[in-house]
C-alpha cells in the first residue's frame, strides 16, 4: 500500500483536489467559485493553490475578461493520479 | 506521516462533500438556461392570451415548438462542451434523449388533460402549468434546494393565480409563473 500524499492530505488542499477532480479532465474552475465552494479566504486559497501548483498537481491560468483579471485552475493529470492514489490509500486504511 | 483511521474517515467525508457540491453547482449551471427558455415561452404565450386571445393558440404552438427546438440545440451544445472526449460522440444520443424526454412529457400532459377533461382554457392552462413546478420540487429533493425553491415559488404563483386572480389571470401567469422560471434560471446561474 502506498503512503499518504503529504501535499494533498492537508484539509483545504484535499478539498481543492476533490472539487477539481469531480470536473471533467482539463475543465477549469474560477478562483472565486472555488473559494466560495470551500468557504476559504483569499490568502488561504492562494497559499494552498501555490503549494499544489508547485507540486505540479494543478495548472493555474490567468487572463482577462474585458478589463477584469481572471484566475482559473484545473487538476493536472499528475494531480488526478496523486489524488486517486491518496483516496485509495485512505480507503485501504479504513478497510484494513 | 501517519494518518489515523479517524482522520482517514474524515478526509473521505470531506472529499464526498466537496464532490457533491461541485456536481450540484454543475447541475444548476446546466439547468439554468432551460428555465430561462421555458420562462420566456410561458411569459410570451400567456401575455398573448391576455392581450390578443385570438392569437393565443398560435402563440402556444409557436412557443412550445421554439422551446423544444432551443432546448434540444442547447442540450447538444452542452454535450459538445464536455472536454476530454469522454462524450464526444454523444451529440446524436443527447439530441435523441432530449427529444424523447420532451415527447414523453407532451404525451403525459395530453393524457392528464384528456382524463381530467377541463372545461375552460384557464383550467387547461392551470393543469399543464402546475405539473412542472412539482416536478422541480421532486427533483430538487435530490439535486439541490435551489431547484426545490424555484418549484415551490412557481407552484405558489400558479395556485394563487388560479384561485384569486380573475380578469388578469393570463398576465399573472405570464409574469409570475413565467417570471419565476426566468428569475430561477438566473438564480441557478449565479450559484
Amino acid at each position: 500500500m502506498d503512503g499518504p500524499d503529504e501535499i494533498i492530505h492537508q484539509s483545504t488542499r484535499l478539498r481543492i483536489a476533490a472539487t477539481l477532480n469531480a470536473l471533467p479532465s482539463g475543465e477549469l474552475l474560477e478562483f472565486g467559485k472555488l473559494k466560495s465552494i470551500l468557504g476559504a479566504t483569499d490568502g488561504n486559497m492562494a497559499t494552498h493553490l501555490a503549494a499544489l501548483e508547485k507540486a505540479g498537481y494543478i495548472a493555474v491560468e490567468k487572463d482577462f475578461v474585458g478589463k477584469k483579471p481572471r484566475t482559473r485552475v484545473s487538476l493536472t493529470r499528475v494531480g488526478r493520479k496523486a489524488f486517486e492514489r491518496h483516496v485509495a490509500y485512505l480507503r485501504d486504511l479504513l478497510a484494513g | 506521516m501517519n494518518v489515523s483511521r479517524e482522520e482517514a474517515a474524515k478526509a473521505l467525508d470531506d472529499i464526498g462533500k466537496a464532490s457533491d457540491r461541485i456536481v450540484q453547482l454543475k447541475g444548476y449551471h446546466h439547468g439554468a438556461p432551460f428555465f430561462v427558455i421555458w420562462g420566456l415561452v410561458w411569459l410570451g404565450a400567456n401575455s398573448t392570451m391576455q392581450f390578443r386571445p385570438d392569437l393565443g393558440n398560435w402563440a402556444w404552438g409557436v412557443g412550445i415548438a421554439a422551446g423544444m427546438v432551443l432546448s434540444t440545440v442547447l442540450g447538444i451544445m452542452m454535450s459538445r462542451k464536455v472536454p476530454a472526449g469522454a462524450h464526444s460522440s454523444a451529440d446524436a444520443a443527447t439530441g435523441r434523449k432530449i427529444g424523447l424526454t420532451s415527447g414523453i412529457m407532451l404525451a403525459f400532459i395530453f393524457t392528464v388533460v384528456w382524463i381530467a377533461s377541463p372545461e375552460t382554457k384557464r383550467e387547461v392552462n392551470a393543469i399543464i402549468s402546475i405539473m412542472f413546478p412539482f416536478l422541480y420540487m421532486a427533483a430538487g429533493v435530490w439535486a439541490g434546494w435551489r431547484l426545490f425553491a424555484i418549484g415551490l415559488v412557481t407552484a405558489a404563483a400558479i395556485i394563487g393565480g388560479y384561485v384569486w386572480v380573475g380578469e388578469y389571470y393570463w398576465l399573472w401567469m405570464g409574469v409570475f409563473a413565467g417570471g419565476s422560471l426566468i428569475a430561477g434560471g438566473l438564480w441557478l446561474r449565479s450559484a
